[in-house]
């Protein structure tokens, strides 16, 4: 199975063509500076790691899982876990139509050294959520690393997910592959960290195909990537599932973030929400490509896309492109997008009260981020992001 | 208490104060009444310090020093405490980390230790409660969702908590209901003693049966024209603003 699909992606990585800007997604994000890295795949076999983590942790070291986070894994009984070469049913590995015209999607997909396949037994319900941390060994400095994850949820799985980068210190181009395939009645969290020092670059694929009332959480807050350019794409294929993305983005110097959703209500009744806030300081940019697509029939679907960027300085850019397409004619959908500076009106209303001129606008810096991040699913990875967003501010 | 001498002031370059003499000593409760766009309100916020008008002349001074040039906050934390007449809402900021940060700033200032929480929630309980409003304001974000009498009262909650010296009051009179003005008005005079001051400024007389003023004075195009006692109220109310105008 691998072998296929790692032929079928590099006959379509050579047909498809490096991305241009004149490709909607990548209108507003320059991949020259990741041209560098096409021949250069990282073959590297270090797994070793000082710190497996505890029994809720699965850790990858550049792209492949560990054994010895594996074999002390408290939920290996409750999974089917497979090479995804072992797959048989090509179905499972088939991705989104919009990441069938991704080209870097297939160039990630052209070079895996491995994937696997997590499957959760029906009913299981996990207190403790999965932690799974992405290593990067010191040695891929100017390499890539490719790495492919298929999760299947099963009827009654209740399963939450986060996810960390750990880079330790190299600056390597990370392309990043996920599936999920959520079964009717489950709910699914999943929370994503990263949190780069280095120069790497970061680049996301996941994809989520939803059956009957499928609960989705998607949280996610990322700090000090050099360029760091995630796609999501939803398909809500049955009646009465609910998909709600938190995502704050904090940027500076010349730091690049990008959020590329797409979310294809196919049924009926299904509720979608997007709230998206990217802070900039410097030269940073960001982007959000935000689109709603409402099949014909999906009648009663309940959307709302949401996009905010305040900018900390004159030199900061945003590119927001929030849109809809909507097929049926008995549905809400709404979405909204606004960039700005601080308000001055709020920092005259604090300061008149004795706040000091700083303090006043990080206080409302706070608050602009925390309209998102108290949103987040999971209480552990909140406390987190606003410590991470305290230091980013005071940084 | 506090000193205003030939205050001119504008806004993008047109005028809108152009000449203000004013004294309000301490102990003492002044009004300044005036039509719309008198420059009544463009007055509070300049001896505010709102950086959105241009100071032209003049100097502003409280207690002796000289607060003209001053920033906001310092300002503030001398002990100027202006009542919004469109407070702000900022979603996100609680009302209770929002003036527990704005009560450590005037501590600080003043060489006191930071209140500690205990205290603080009995301070904020009890003005609350005074006030008609539950316990959960504290966790709501500032003006966020507020009603219009919510508004005037979390900023008669401020000034009771933060206990400045001079208040000046923009338009706190306006669109409260005949309740919510008795209660705000209560707030006014418990915060008032013979060591601090208020300035009320306000377009009709219905505050002024419950607060009664020292001085009244009247503003009009950027000038006080006329200053007296509560009949002058009674006057304009009668005979409107015209028999002011040169």
């Amino acid at each position: 199975m691998l072998k296929k699909i790692q032929k079928y992606s590099h006959s379509r990585f050579e047909e498809i063509g490096y991305p241009s800007k004149k490709l909607e997604n990548w209108k507003f994000s320059s991949s020259k500076h990741l041209k560098k890295y096409l021949s250069n795949n990282s073959d590297d076999k270090d797994t070793s790691i000082d710190n497996h983590g505890d029994e809720y942790t699965l850790c990858f070291m550049n792209g492949e899982i560990t054994l010895e986070s594996l074999n002390k894994f408290i939920y290996k009984d409750d999974m089917t876990i497979l090479d995804i070469d072992q797959l048989s049913d090509e179905n499972i590995c088939s991705t989104s139509s919009n990441f069938e015209k991704e080209a870097l999607f297939h160039l990630g997909l052209s070079t895996i050294k491995s994937g696997k396949y997590f499957e959760f037994k029906k009913g299981s319900k996990f207190d403790t959520p999965i932690q799974i941390l992405n290593f990067y060994s010191k040695k891929n400095e100017g390499l890539r690393i490719s790495s492919f994850n298929i999760f299947k949820l099963n009827q009654g799985n209740n399963i939450s997910i986060i996810e960390k980068d750990v880079n330790k210190g190299s600056s390597s181009f990370n392309l990043s592959l996920n599936k999920f395939i959520c079964s009717e009645n489950t709910i699914l969290n999943h929370s994503m960290m990263y949190d780069d020092s280095t120069e790497s670059n970061y680049l996301g694929y996941n994809y989520y195909e939803l059956g009957r009332n499928v609960l989705l959480n998607i949280d996610s807050m990322n700090i000090n990537s050099t360029f760091n350019k995630n796609f999501i794409e939803i398909d809500l294929n049955k009646e009465g599932s609910e998909v709600k993305i938190n995502i704050l983005n904090l940027a500076r110097n010349q730091q690049h973030l990008d959020n590329n959703i797409l979310m294809n209500h196919n049924a009926e009744h299904c509720i979608s929400f997007q709230n998206v806030r990217n802070i900039l300081k410097d030269r940073a940019t960001c982007v959000f490509n935000g689109k709603v697509i409402v099949a014909a029939g999906a009648q009663q679907t309940d959307s709302n896309q949401s996009n905010k960027n305040l900018l900390l300085s004159q030199n900061a850019t945003a590119h927001s492109n929030p849109q809809l397409e909507i097929y049926a004619d008995d549905v809400k959908c709404g979405h909204g997008s606004t960039t700005g500076a601080l308000d001055k009106d709020s920092i005259f209303y604090l300061r008149a009260r004795g706040i000091k001129e700083s303090d006043a606008n990080n206080i409302l810096v706070k608050a602009f981020a925390k309209e998102i991040l108290q949103d987040f699913v999971n209480d552990d990875i909140r406390n987190l992001s606003e410590n991470n967003l305290n230091h980013w501010i005071d940084g | 208490m506090i000193k205003i001498k030939n205050l001119k002031a504008s806004i993008e370059d047109k005028a809108i104060l152009k000449g203000i003499n004013l004294e309000i000593p301490k102990g003492e409760i002044h009004v300044i009444m005036g039509r719309n766009g008198s420059g009544k309100s463009t007055l509070a916020n300049v001896i505010a310090g709102n950086e959105t008008y241009e100071v032209d002349g003049g100097s502003i001074a409280m207690n002796g020093n000289d607060i003209t040039e001053m920033s906001i906050e310092n300002r503030a934390l001398q002990g100027l405490f202006l009542c919004f007449q469109y407070p702000v809402a900022i979603p996100g900021v609680s009302m209770a980390y929002f003036l527990r940060a704005a009560l450590n700033a005037k501590n600080k200032h003043d060489g006191e230790e930071e209140m500690d929480a205990v205290k603080f929630l009995a301070t904020a309980k009890k003005i609350l409660s005074e006030l008609g409003l539950d316990d959960s304001f504290l966790k709501r974000s500032i003006n966020d969702g507020f009603s219009g009498g919510e508004k005037k009262k979390s900023e008669i909650l401020q000034l009771l908590m933060l206990n400045p010296q001079l208040a000046v009051l923009d338009e706190t009179d306006s669109g409260l209901d005949v309740d919510a003005l008795r209660t705000v008005a209560k707030g006014v005079n418990e915060f008032k003693n013979d060591n601090n001051s208020v300035l009320i400024i306000t377009h009709y007389q219905r505050l002024l049966e419950y607060i009664k003023p020292d001085v009244v004075h009247i503003m009009i195009d950027g000038k006080i024209v006329k200053s007296g006692d509560m009949t002058l109220v009674h006057e304009v109310e009668k005979n409107g603003y015209s028999w002011l105008v040169k």
